[in-house]
């Protein structure tokens, strides 16, 4: 299986490398609307002295955190896998012994992040010279505790964006499903604004459920801004979510394989 | 005149290609309507935790919503699908039987693909100016609403004129057809006023991609913070640089050399 998984590699990373010009461009797309969110906020924040005991520094740690947090927990399968049912090509894969998402897919997303982060950091460091955060309250060992989250983190957000694809074979308009399910996350996952500043409801839903494993969880905890319980809390819930996203996605994957008909064959 | 008779017949095209697509066309239309909430869920949470937002109250952020919605109507109608379809052409050189036809290159290039049931943003957008300049409260003179009105288009032929020369700029560097992307990038800075960016944002999106001019400066235009001189500067600039652009897009059109031929 190892060395299935390390020829994925090779062919994934060829292939991605490939691209490399185009680069500059998705990643320079990708950072607009967090630092757009950055500044709005920081402006709030400096104009009253805080917002909800947030200052000004606590949210360039957050979103330039959430800048690097995303590297790890983002997914693109819908980029790379809707388009096989579509046009037929998925037939091709189906008759190898292996999982197209689980094998493919899921190496191709990391191929993509791992080249992505070859010209992120470079400019990461720049933002941080613009920005100048104050970092004094990350530890090493907040940075070790934040790990596990984000491979949590990571999976869900595979499995989620590997469940969302899987649409394809009952629509085609599966972009439009996973453009509505983007909004949600948006909200619910920290991206737009750290999630204590959200209504109180919206705040205790978003607590059981798993999109806040993607941004919020990882970055507070990276910051040393959530109790060790609540962290441990928190894993604890993402455990069942992943437990609960892994049988949905083996469940829905089947119930598709059934309905495609090989378009093109 | 024949350019209009050409614009109602390159419509019509584009109408029957949207009516082909009717469930698309729905279901588009629905996901804009999640889009606004979503939006307008953002402002509230914004505006849930302070007063102002610098300077700005919740109603001129909801007009420069509005305003927002107009320039990226635009780019969704004309800009975006005809870059796709400018960069298709070049690539396997069918702009040559655009190039071929006796009217102005520039004109076909802008106008042939139209996403008529974006125009659905335009009335958006012109609802949002009217709910939020009624919201923000604040005694809007005749003046200001006709130097708002101006400053918006002349806005947004600045962008159009960026547009062009971008595209243009393919003529001369073949590998750069992926520049629009800088714009498409950007515009979302338009959501929010440019004066809360930090000084080397506000620069980026006032002097090198200028999506500030045809969203903010139109804003502070209303709100009354733009002097005469200034006005007419902004006229002069647009004027300018649509000169400049069809100038740049006619050089660019000598050096082309076509990829079929």
């Amino acid at each position: 299986m190892l060395k299935i998984y390390s020829r994925f590699w090779q062919v994934n990373w060829a292939e991605q490398w490939q691209y490399r010009a185009n680069l500059f461009m998705y990643l320079f797309y990708w950072l607009v609307s967090p630092i757009v969110y950055l500044s709005v906020w920081v402006a709030i924040a400096n104009s009253q002295g805080s917002v909800k005991g947030l200052t000004a520094n606590d949210f360039i740690t957050y979103y330039l955190t959430m800048l690097v947090v995303e590297q790890f927990t983002s997914e693109i399968t819908i980029h790379i896998f809707a388009y096989k049912v579509q046009d037929g090509t998925l037939s091709g894969e189906l008759l190898r012994p292996l999982h197209p998402i689980l094998t493919g897919a899921l190496i191709n997303n990391i191929a993509f992040k791992a080249l992505q982060m070859l010209a992120f950091l470079p400019i990461w460091l720049l933002l941080n010279l613009l920005f100048r955060p104050d970092y004094s309250s990350v530890t090493i060992g907040s940075i070790l505790l934040a790990v596990p989250g984000m491979l949590i983190g990571f999976w869900l957000s595979f499995l989620f964006g590997a469940m969302i694809t899987s649409m394809a074979f009952w629509t085609t308009r599966v972009y439009s499903i996973s453009q509505f399910f983007y909004l949600v996350t948006i909200l619910l996952s920290g991206q737009f604004v750290p999630l204590q500043l959200m209504p109180e409801t919206i705040q205790t839903v978003a607590g059981y459920l798993p999109f806040q494993m993607f941004r919020y969880v990882p970055i507070e905890t990276i910051l040393n801004r959530m109790p060790l319980n609540t962290v441990l809390q928190n894993y604890a819930i993402s455990i069942v979510w992943l437990i609960i996203f892994h049988f949905l996605f083996r469940w829905i994957w089947r119930e598709g394989l059934k309905r495609f008909s090989a378009v093109g064959a | 005149m024949q350019n209009l008779r050409l614009l109602s017949a390159l419509l019509k095209i584009n109408v029957q290609m949207a009516l082909a697509y009717r469930v698309d066309t729905a279901v588009n239309i629905l996901l804009e309507l999640l889009g606004l909430g979503w939006e307008l869920i953002s402002l509230s949470i914004i505006f849930s935790n302070t007063q102002t937002l610098g300077g700005w109250n919740l109603g001129e952020l909801i007009t420069l919503l509005g305003v927002f919605h107009l320039v990226n109507a635009l780019m969704n109608i004309l800009i975006w699908p005809n870059t796709e379809k400018f960069n298709a052409s070049v690539r396997d050189g069918t702009l040559d039987y655009t190039l071929l036809q006796p009217t102005d290159s520039m004109f076909l290039v802008t106008f042939s693909r139209m996403v008529i049931w974006r125009v659905w943003d335009l009335v958006l957008g012109a609802v949002l100016i009217g709910v939020g300049i009624q919201m923000s409260g604040r005694e809007t003179s005749i003046t200001q609403m006709l130097s708002f009105s101006l400053l918006s288009v002349t806005g947004t032929v600045i962008l159009y004129s960026l547009w062009i020369v971008m595209i243009a700029a393919t003529f001369w560097f073949t590998k750069f057809d992926n520049n629009v992307t800088l714009l498409q990038a950007l515009l979302d800075t338009g959501r929010y006023p440019a004066t809360v960016y930090p000084f080397w944002l506000r620069m980026i999106v006032t002097f090198l991609i200028p999506i500030a001019v045809a969203t903010t400066i139109p804003l502070q235009a209303l709100r009354g913070e733009l002097s005469a001189g200034q006005i007419v500067l902004f006229l002069g600039i647009s004027a300018l640089s649509f000169l400049v652009a069809s100038r740049i897009w006619k050089a660019g059109v000598k050096k082309y050399s076509g990829a079929s031929s």
